[in-house]
């Protein structure tokens, strides 16, 4: 029983994990926590649906042992990269434009108003009621036992790692992702060095937008696609960045899974009624004995 | 002597309206170390950071082998052959030794980038054993080692260096220097605002005395440093 609630949590985790990436390369590269990172979830799951639905390949049968099919992991990479370019375009007519004028307190109100804005843009476009990639049933299969997960869900698990490898080979060894991290430490000094900050702010809205709609198609998949779906996620996604120490894509990722194992397992032991409270217990937990979070740096 | 650098009437400083530097003019030529001196909170350190564009430039020139530089942003200078190293915070902590030499020479080619890295490990051997340690770890004078030899990378003509003898040993000054002088030997023009006058008369060629934003001297190091009357000028007296 437990087992399950783990599993549960893994997959759950995955999910905030990836969302959380965005915010903390926003926070790190840019300075200030971006309240619309949840959006990004949300626009690339409808990306995804428009596309579907614009192409007419929203019907194609399911792709067995999955319950989607074959067009969605077509559309997938367009939605990444079309949120990708959402995130760069709110950076150029919002962000950009304030960071001259405003401090960083300027900037993350800017993010609450965005995040309002994108978040009615859905509702006028869309329409507020919930929509599916597929109507298929998905079966969930023993994996383990006392768990069963149906294969979609373990598909999430897969994309995420691998994109969160992919992640990590592109900070640690190219030169965009040393290019990062040095203007995370210090951006003037990478002016100094030959580092073009604009190029790696776009860079990092980029990389950001695209884990977050990777994680929205996702969740779009093993759940529903409707409206808030990213703005409620919003406060898990901050407690996942913060755990695993604010500026840290591994951390984000880590934290996203404490997270999510956390709120799965406060259900049987704590009872549902805590569930959303369960991930603030933890990063309380956490924070008292490490305040920079899991692997975040002491500055 | 050719002109490198040249700085005509620059006013510049942190807040418009209120200029630290107000209306300095100087010229670098090739090969020679030019060191900056003068009291605290004369402009020293924003002289070389407005060149650098790291401080608004309000008024005046700056050119860099005949080519102005209005307008060039900081990651720009580096192409365009002016090195530049800080006082403080002038290698990244958290990458290694290794990553902070790669960064630098992003913008060569593969095989030009690993042998102008190798150049600088040939150079420097302490950088090269100590390639995968996180600079934040290295001793201060093997940070400032580091720094000239990221700023060497690029094959500037012009570097500028702000107080590169700060806070090391005496013994590790001098190793310094000697670098110094082996570089500015190369063809490397050197602009160094130095706290240590005595050190940076010995070491520089030609000096320039900054008092309250205004060069108030320029003249031949030996002869400042002969001068009885440096003091006065830095106490505001005329010399």
């Amino acid at each position: 029983m437990i087992a399950q609630y783990v599993a549960d949590g893994v997959v759950s985790g995955a999910l905030v994990g990836l969302g959380a990436i965005g915010l903390t390369l926003t926070y790190a590269v840019l300075g200030f926590a971006n309240f619309a990172q949840g959006e990004f979830l949300t626009w690339g799951a409808y990306f995804a649906l428009a596309l579907l639905s614009g192409t007419g390949l929203g019907h194609a049968a399911a792709l067995p042992p999955f319950a989607f099919g074959w067009p969605l992991l077509l559309v997938l990479p367009a939605a990444v990269a079309l949120t990708g370019g959402l995130a760069v375009a709110l950076d150029h007519v919002l962000f950009r434009p304030l960071r001259r004028r405003a401090g960083p307190m300027g900037l993350v109100i800017a993010s609450f108003g965005a995040s309002l804005a994108l978040a009615n843009l859905v509702v006028l476009l869309f329409g507020p009621k919930p929509r599916y990639f597929s109507r298929a049933i998905a079966f969930a299969i023993p994996v383990a036992p006392g768990v069963r997960l149906t294969a979609d869900r373990m598909l999430v698990v897969a994309l995420a790692l691998l994109a969160m490898a992919a992640l990590h080979l592109l900070l640690t060894r190219s030169r965009l992702g040393l290019a990062m991290r040095a203007s995370a430490e210090n951006p003037a000094l990478a002016a100094v060095y030959g580092v073009d900050a604009e190029g790696v702010r776009r860079a990092s809205w980029w990389i950001g937008g695209g884990m977050s709609a990777l994680a929205g198609v996702l969740l779009g998949q093993t759940e529903q696609i409707q409206p808030l779906m990213g703005a409620d996620l919003l406060l898990s996604l901050f407690a996942a960045a913060i755990l695993g120490g604010i500026g840290s894509a591994g951390g984000a990722f880590v934290g996203g899974l404490v997270v999510g194992l956390a709120e799965a397992l406060s259900v049987p032991l704590l009872g549902a009624a805590y569930r959303p409270a369960a991930a603030f217990l933890v990063l309380f937990a956490v924070l008292m004995l490490r305040p920079t979070g899991l692997f975040g740096e002491r500055p | 002597m050719s002109v490198l650098l040249a700085v005509s009437g620059l006013v510049a400083g942190y807040e418009p309206g209120l200029p630290i530097l107000r209306g300095v003019s100087l010229t670098l030529g090739e090969g020679g170390i030019v060191a900056l001196i003068g009291p605290n909170g004369a402009g020293k350190s924003t002289l070389i950071k407005a060149i650098a564009g790291q401080v608004p430039r309000f008024a005046g020139a700056v050119s860099l082998a005949g080519r102005d530089l209005a307008g060039t942003p900081t990651h720009r200078l580096g192409a365009l052959g002016l090195g530049y190293v800080p006082q403080v915070a002038n290698v990244f902590a958290r990458l290694t030794v290794a990553e902070n030499l790669v960064l630098a020479a992003a913008a060569l080619p593969g095989p030009a980038r690993r042998a102008a890295v190798a150049a600088q490990y040939a150079a420097f051997p302490d950088l090269a054993s100590r390639a995968r340690l996180p600079a934040g770890r290295l001793s201060g004078g093997q940070r400032q080692m580091l720094a000239l030899a990221r700023a060497l990378l690029a094959s500037p003509r012009v570097l500028l260096l702000d107080e590169p003898s700060a806070g090391l040993a005496p013994a590790v000054v001098s190793t310094v220097f000697a670098r110094l002088r082996a570089i500015a030997a190369g063809g490397v023009a050197i602009l160094l605002v130095e706290q240590n006058v005595g050190a940076a008369l010995a070491l520089a060629t030609r000096a320039l005395v900054l008092v309250g934003g205004r060069i108030a001297r320029e003249d031949a190091a030996a002869a400042l440093a002969a001068d009885p009357g440096l003091a006065d000028l830095f106490l505001g007296r005329a010399a």
